[in-house]
């Protein structure tokens, strides 16, 4: 048994934290509310931090990232051999385990290298990049900036990294690939956020039978908020502007 | 923060040989002018400027951490 504070914006927020810090599911902790936290006036003034106890049953952790189907197994046997580097060992049997031709390999160390040199000049201290390839898709996820500065504002310097790698990688390959970058889960929590966000809006947008329209978003963002929305009969989504950026503007029906 | 410009320029170009990138330090900013052959122009710019934009952004976060602000120029 042990237990641990954490604060976040809300309630939901410090819970998410926890989670994260914790490499727990929700289901494994217990939550104590301390103070459930205010946003203040115009989320200005008088904005008191959620916090929350965690109380951890003596469970065992589970690995931070999840990386789909076929990784569980893995995993659990890397778990008892080195539970202090569980993360690595997993990464490089991935590596091994998802190659669909050499020239895949070859991305991903091309990609995986490319990322670790533009980091060693920036300098980032401390940070260790972690491949893995799944249907095309290379994941390279960075550990270990605390800062956020690898984040930027808005995932500014994350997409402008992806953006380079991906340029760098598709350069030296013939067969098109995708590169994703993630740090610190950054990816994770902007998805939830904006599906969040945008049942919100869908929500609303049925309420007042008027369309609603978010603001200007990446194409990559759009798409998740298109996602979020697509199930809903009652709505429709549509974009709108011009340029990279474009608002996502959600109809209902009828 | 030259050498960080000097490797992306490098990786995107067809004549890696023809980068040059000159550093002009001043008392708060740094000017990074980056030079490359003629054909290699649209590489380091990119569709709508993307190329460069990246370029900017991630040489703006590593000005961030020396805590200097550092400017990109793309010389023809």
């Amino acid at each position: 048994m042990e237990t641990f504070e954490f604060q976040g914006k809300n309630t939901e927020d410090a819970i998410e934290n926890a989670c994260r810090k914790l490499n727990l599911t929700r289901d494994d902790i217990e939550i104590e509310v301390i103070e459930p936290g205010s946003a203040g006036i115009f989320g200005l003034v008088g904005g008191r931090k959620a916090r929350i106890r965690v109380i951890v049953s003596a469970k065992e952790p589970q690995p931070l990232e999840k990386f789909g189907p076929g990784t569980v197994e893995e995993i659990e046997e890397d778990k008892y051999a080195e539970s202090e580097q569980m993360v690595e060992p997993i990464f490089e049997d991935k590596i091994g385990a998802n190659i669909e031709s050499p020239e895949d390999k070859n991305g991903l160390i091309v990609a995986k290298d490319a990322l670790e040199k533009i980091l060693n000049l920036i300098p980032v201290e401390g940070a260790s990049v972690t491949a893995s390839q799944m249907d095309g898709i290379i994941s390279l996820y960075i550990e270990g900036d605390k800062s956020g500065l690898l984040i930027g504002r808005k995932g500014r310097t994350l997409d402008a990294l992806q953006f380079v790698v991906n340029k760098i990688v598709n350069k030296t390959l013939e067969k098109r690939t995708h590169v994703v970058i993630d740090s610190e889960s950054y990816r994770q929590r902007r998805k939830e956020f904006l599906t969040q966000m945008a049942l919100q809006m869908g929500s609303k947008a049925k309420k007042i039978k008027k369309p609603v329209v978010t603001n200007l978003l990446y194409p990559h963002d759009r798409r998740i908020v298109h996602l979020a929305l697509k199930d809903d009969n009652e709505l429709s989504t549509k974009s709108r502007g011009e340029g990279l950026f474009k608002k996502v503007i959600i109809i209902p029906k009828g | 923060m030259k050498d960080l410009i000097a490797y992306i320029a490098k990786a995107l170009v067809d004549k890696p040989e023809e980068v040059v990138v000159t550093e002009i330090e001043g008392a708060q900013t740094a000017v990074i002018e980056l030079k490359v052959a003629k054909d290699d122009l649209g590489k380091v710019i990119g569709k709508q400027g993307r190329t460069a934009r990246a370029m900017r952004t991630i040489l703006g976060a590593a000005s961030t951490k020396i805590k200097k602000r550092s400017v990109l120029e793309i010389i023809e």
